[in-house]
């Protein structure tokens, strides 16, 4: 065999090799992605407005969120889950903050990191009114702490 | 003519164990045991040299794996049902609390056995040439093990559990560019859900497991490849290690010409190749002490393997494994602990989740697995490797302080709290 085509055919030989296992891993890796998540939906309804009460907040533990009502500026969802590491935080009428207790982190009313380990403030989601007069919460679109729908 | 004798020997094809010759086959001849030399050393069996601890380690990975076989039985990886079998193993099964306890209790073992064992090779500075290898697929078997520890953990499927894949994996995530994917790989969701608790346990039951087996086959192997077990490092007092003459050659000015080829006993190709051999060559002095593994090793072993057994079954009979309320996404228990090996980490990522979760822990394990090849101070001696001793100490103690700090010192919300507080129900 000649040096030259020793060196070429060796050199696709590595090349196909290469890509064979290159592509088997990505597919291994494409194989455990689920393709389809048995998850509850990003974005459901949560009552009438008239369900909701003035002051405190009313913590809906199936969907790990906050709904605030305000007699003056409205509707306001704020997400449960601490920016941390997923724990659900709890709210505390007697100081108004929300406190995780995993890794004691501390946000303000507002969801803004007041104490402790939480990277960001909590999430806060878009709550709209459906065409049945429900509301919607929509938790792929966050919103700034001051969006209100008022209803 | 004798049937009895004739089957026997086609099973047991030795000679006698009164003789020289069938104390050697009894090990050469038996795949179970032909990874044992013919004759070890009398001093490497001490006690006070290696506390068996790499043989306990082992020893508990098979009573986890019977057991957890015999566990398997009886358990569905599904939500519900999985804390339902739980409730059946604890209350309707025959045996079934004890063989969860037992599986349980050698987990906790096996991790600081595993750790301990580390310590041993570490402080006996046995990781050095030629085992530096052996000391990376340790550390490797050492990540495994809390690997196996941690995808366990959530399959009872209660409060604790679930809280702490929640936590524990939510730490993953902060690794950057990868975390959030690695994350939604090993959950095969967002949230700790049926499709998490279905991959952990394949994991649990098939994945690790074969790559523990597989790695641990290789760390045996290469006990014997790389000489055997390591000399005491009271055999190295006074005068230059043996091994040192061996393989250190150009480095060493011990009288290397003195020892010649022909008295030493090398574990190598021998007259195959040229060259020196890699692996430690033994001086005819050394031979004095060897004596047959059968029976000396064995029976030591056994000793042993019998204590494992003994003492992981007197615990499972008086304390029972955990098992909380039935796991609750919406209710975070207060405060909501990682399992205990993992409390350090938790301790750090409570002061900062990159920081303490990824970067710090990935530095250790780098850190771990270059000690070998950084330490290149070639002698064992205690006396000759202070300022390694002292590091290494160091980090064993922050780790400890930390576990203990997590463990004990930590209430609701994290806040630091006295270690009795636990005890009172002061929460």
């Amino acid at each position: 065999m000649q040096r030259r085509s020793f060196l070429s055919w060796g050199a696709a030989g590595l090349a196909a090799l290469t890509s064979a296992v290159g592509l088997s891993l990505g597919a291994v890796v494409r194989y455990l992605t689920p393709s389809v998540f048995y998850e509850p939906p990003q974005s459901f309804k949560i009552g009438n407005p008239a369900d909701f009460s003035f002051g405190p907040p009313t913590f809906l533990a199936e969907e790990k969120i906050f709904v605030f009502r305000d007699r003056e500026k409205g509707f306001a969802v704020a997400s449960a889950v601490c920016t941390h590491l997923g724990c659900t935080v709890g709210y505390f009428q007697s100081d108004e903050r929300f406190h995780c207790p995993c890794h004691g982190s501390v946000f303000t009313a507002e969801g803004a990191v007041q104490h402790g380990p939480a990277p960001r403030p909590l999430d806060w989601f878009e709550v709209t009114l459906a065409r049945d007069g429900q509301l919607r919460v929509d938790k792929d679109h966050t919103v700034p702490a001051s969006y209100r729908l008022m209803v | 003519m004798n049937p009895i004798r004739d089957a026997w020997q086609s099973i047991f094809r030795r000679d006698p164990l009164s003789t020289d010759k069938g104390k050697s086959e009894f090990v050469f001849l038996n795949v179970w045991l032909h990874i044992h030399p013919a004759k070890v050393k009398k001093d490497n069996l001490k006690v006070k040299h290696t506390f068996y601890l790499g043989f306990i380690t082992f020893f508990l990975f098979l009573i986890l794996v019977t057991s957890g076989v015999a566990l398997m039985f009886y358990y569905r990886p599904h939500p519900p049902q999985a804390y339902q079998d739980m409730k059946d193993l604890q209350f309707v099964v025959y045996l079934g609390s004890f063989l969860r306890n037992m599986h349980r209790w050698s987990a906790h073992g096996m991790v600081i056995c595993v750790f301990l064992h580390m310590c041993r090779v570490f402080y006996t500075g046995s990781y050095k040439r030629p085992r530096q290898f052996n000391w990376v697929i340790g550390v490797v078997l050492f990540l495994l093990t809390l690997g196996l520890s941690f995808t366990g953990y959530l399959l009872p499927w209660d409060q604790l559990a679930f809280w702490a894949i929640t936590v524990g994996t939510n730490i993953g995530s902060y690794a950057p560019l990868v975390g959030a994917r690695v994350r939604e790989l090993l959950l095969g969701g967002h949230t700790v859900a049926e499709s998490a608790l279905l991959r952990f346990y394949v994991l649990h039951v098939a994945v690790l497991p074969a790559l523990v087996t597989l790695l641990t086959m290789v760390h045996f192997w290469r006990v014997r490849k790389d000489g055997g077990l390591s000399r005491p490092v009271w055999k190295l007092k006074d005068r230059q290690s043996p091994e040192l003459v061996a393989i250190g050659g150009a480095e060493s000015n011990a009288p290397l010409a003195a020892a010649t080829a022909s008295q030493d006993k090398t574990y190598g190709l021998m007259e195959v190749v040229t060259g020196k051999p890699i692996f430690e060559t033994v001086g005819m002095d050394e031979e004095e002490d060897a004596v047959f593994s059968y029976p000396y090793a064995f029976f030591r072993e056994g000793i042993a393997l019998l204590a494992t057994v003994t003492t992981v079954m007197a615990v499972s009979l008086f304390w029972q494994a955990p098992l909380e309320e039935m796991a609750n996404p919406a209710k975070t228990p207060n405060p909501a602990k990682a399992p205990w090996y993992f409390l350090g980490l938790q301790e750090l990522v409570s002061h900062s989740a990159l920081l303490g979760g990824v970067i710090v822990p990935a530095l250790a394990v780098l850190a771990l697995i270059a000690i070998p090849y950084v330490d290149l101070n070639p002698s064992r001696r205690p006396a000759d490797r202070k300022w390694a001793i002292r590091a290494f100490t160091v980090f064993v103690v922050v780790n400890i302080v930390l576990i203990v700090v997590g463990t004990f010192f930590r209430g609701p919300g994290w806040t630091l709290v006295a270690p009795w507080a636990h005890l009172a129900g002061a929460e």
